[in-house]
């Protein structure tokens, strides 16, 4: 990106959106970091105005020390680099580079970092924070020759990387890889030393450019896709195993096949995060029956469903897999070492991703691998996202024995279904990704920055329910999420959210029927809107208004119980500390 | 409008999306608040941008004024 290309991108957005206000601390004159960062948080919040307000020059502690809850922001992005933490790094300082000087700067670093750790545990909660560790080298002050690191560097590099290690535990804090900045932007490009001493800005505007990039993917990171369909042949594995038979496909490094096999090991721990993996081929069933029975397979045969093997297109597959998943095209890779088959996918499912798998190109196959784990990849790993596949299997036997011949009524009767409501579940990350990510079930669509989240959950009469469900073919765990205001008499809700794998279990009267009871409220008024995708959620308050809502509405507690069926679900209510507060 | 004329008041529309094409044509330090320090380092840079060379930052202090950079531009352009 220029910088002419970052100006226009900040200046395309409308006056009249929603600011989305953040601080860049950081110790230096931030001139083109602060206009990429803007550019590159703009383009990842297309529906906000993004606000950068640097902080203190000289005094990145400063600046962190003085954020307070009566000016939060949004964000909070952190540029760290060595002068922060003592002014004799800074080529712009006076500081002695002398032999004494060495062992003060490092005992002195260690203090700043202290300092800086403590303030980041005093940032109220809301913001998110990104912070960058010192990405230039330091100065030839140490008394070692370049080509050899000095203990004193040595200890200033552990003391940063152990401060890090201490901050990201706090949960809300993203540090940028290092490695990964490296890649893109060569340490030797990275120092503009005129730019530094007559401008106060030390970075190239290329290395500018890249470090915001990656503040701003810190900041704002995008939302990982759910899925991955793979083929077999020559994927999977290597070699066609309907010629070869279950026993000669390989993906070993004795057979030169440890591409496939490194891509099976991705796929096993993918799933372990809560990615679906799903295999659509052209092949013998019997065969690749016989293939996934061997002991030395990577991916676990329990680790992928559905699979998708027979001879006809390869399009129908990845359609009954979105549907078992019930999850959009837009949000699953489809890996096949066939550009006609990938062709073929595409046209049929627009918005799916396809790679291709790059068979026998070493350097390719490492950037798939990587290029795999970025769009899956995720911050942490939850409870959920290990029974997310087990989840589905169940959904898919509860959908068969649903349709398989006992009446609905019985058959939800005999289920033993629990639904857990969940009071105090503000700090859980699980319930904001949950409302990031549904679409169908989903009262208006809207998406919600963690600080725009704490705020609606901090208002006043605020009400949060996390919703949990487990019957007889297993638990789903948490599926659903309500939120909104209460005065007493009305319950105003802004966001209704509950995930496709829970549909049919009448869950969403369940939640009413709770939220009635525990407010005391008359009636619930819903800030609805409809969107492309939110049918399922329209559908349901048809049955119970008689329409379909255009826009918001009021639900009363007589025409609710007047059209709400039998429910058979035991209840059970969780009141946690937090969800008084 | 000469060529150069022209994509010097493009860039003044990046750095100054206020400023109306008159008001840059008159443009300087003296007449435009909102050109300082870390207006004139962004100008300079997106000039660079849009005529594909470097500008010095030993040059900057003089080059305070629309009609300034346009000669300079001149001159590097006979130069080139």
């Amino acid at each position: 990106m220029t910088i002419t290309e970052a100006l226009r991108i900040t200046q395309s957005v409308s006056r009249d959106a929603r600011p989305f206000a953040v601080t860049l601390a950081c110790g230096f004159t931030p001139l083109h970091l602060q206009t990429f960062l803007a550019a590159h948080l703009q383009q990842a919040l297309t529906d906000r105005k993004v606000i950068i307000t640097p902080g203190l020059y000289g005094n990145l502690v400063g600046t962190l020390e003085s954020i307070s809850g009566a000016a939060l922001p949004d964000g909070l992005v952190i540029a760290l680099e060595w002068p922060d933490l003592d002014p004799r790094l800074d080529y712009r300082g006076a500081g002695s580079w002398g032999a004494t000087a060495a062992n003060d700067i490092v005992a002195g670093a260690q203090t700043t970092l202290n300092r800086i750790a403590a303030a980041l545990l005093q940032v109220p909660p809301g913001p998110r924070i990104a912070l960058s560790l010192p990405t230039l080298a330091l100065p030839p002050l140490f008394h070692t020759p370049g080509w050899q690191a000095s203990q004193h560097e040595l200890a200033l590099d552990a003391n940063v990387v152990h401060f890090a290690m201490g901050v990201v535990q706090e949960g809300r804090i993203a540090v940028v890889n290092a490695q990964r900045l490296a890649e893109q932007s060569p340490a030797a490009g990275r120092l503009d030393l005129k730019s530094d001493l007559y401008t106060g800005l030390p970075y190239s505007v290329d290395h500018a450019d890249h470090l915001a990039s990656q503040l701003a993917l810190a900041l704002v990171p995008p939302s990982p896709k759910k899925g991955i369909i793979s083929d077999l042949d020559d994927t999977l594995w290597s070699g066609i195993v309907g010629e070869t038979g279950p026993d000669a496909v390989s993906w070993d490094l004795a057979s030169h096949a440890q591409l496939h096999g490194l891509y099976q090991k991705l796929l096993a721990s993918l799933a372990d995060s809560g990615t679906l993996i799903g295999i659509a081929s052209k092949n013998d069933a019997a065969v690749v029956n016989k293939a996934f029975e061997r002991k030395d397979l990577l991916l676990r045969p329990q680790q992928v469903f559905p699979v998708e093997v027979h001879w006809n297109a390869k399009s129908g597959s990845v359609a009954r897999i979105l549907e078992a998943w019930n999850i959009a095209a837009d949000s699953v890779i489809f890996v096949d070492d066939s550009p006609m088959e990938l062709a073929e996918v595409a046209a049929a499912h627009p918005g799916i991703e396809c790679v291709l798998f790059p068979k026998n190109d070493y350097r390719a196959g490492l950037a798939m691998l990587r290029h795999l784990r970025d769009r899956c990849g995720k911050e942490r790993v939850s409870k959920d996202d290990a029974l997310r596949l087990d989840s589905i299997r169940q959904g898919a036997a509860f959908r068969e024995q649903a349709s398989g011949g006992a009446a609905p009524e019985t058959f939800l009767e005999q289920i033993s279904a629990a639904v857990t409501f969940d009071f105090g579940a503000n700090a859980e990350p699980r319930v904001l990704e949950l409302v990031n990510k549904t679409n169908q079930f989903n009262l208006n669509g809207t998406r919600y920055t963690q600080p725009d989240w704490q705020k609606l959950l901090s208002a006043p009469g605020a009400v949060l329910v996390a919703v949990s469900y487990e019957d007889k073919f297993g638990p789903l765990g948490t599926i659903a999420a309500i939120a909104g205001q209460t005065d007493g008499k009305c319950v105003t809700i802004d966001t209704w959210v509950m995930s496709c794998r829970a549909f049919a279990r009448r869950i969403e009267h369940q939640t009413l029927k709770v939220l009635f009871q525990t407010t005391g409220a008359s009636e619930v008024q819903f800030r609805f809107t409809p969107t492309a995708k939110n049918g399922p959620l329209r559908d349901f308050f048809a049955s119970l208004l008689g329409e379909q809502p255009q826009s918001d509405f009021r639900l009363t507690r007589s025409q609710f119980e007047a059209r709400c069926p039998a429910l058979y679900h035991e209840v059970h209510e969780m009141r946690r500390a937090e969800a008084h507060g | 409008m000469d060529e150069t004329r022209q994509r010097l008041t493009n860039c003044f529309q990046v750095v100054f999306p206020d400023l109306s094409p008159e008001g840059i044509a008159t443009a300087s330090t003296d007449t435009i608040a909102s050109w300082d320090s870390v207006a004139a380092i962004t100008l300079m840079n997106v000039i660079e941008d849009e005529f594909g060379f470097e500008m010095d930052l030993d040059d900057l202090a003089d080059l305070d004024s629309f009609e300034k950079l346009y000669s300079y531009l001149q001159k590097r352009h006979q130069v080139a």
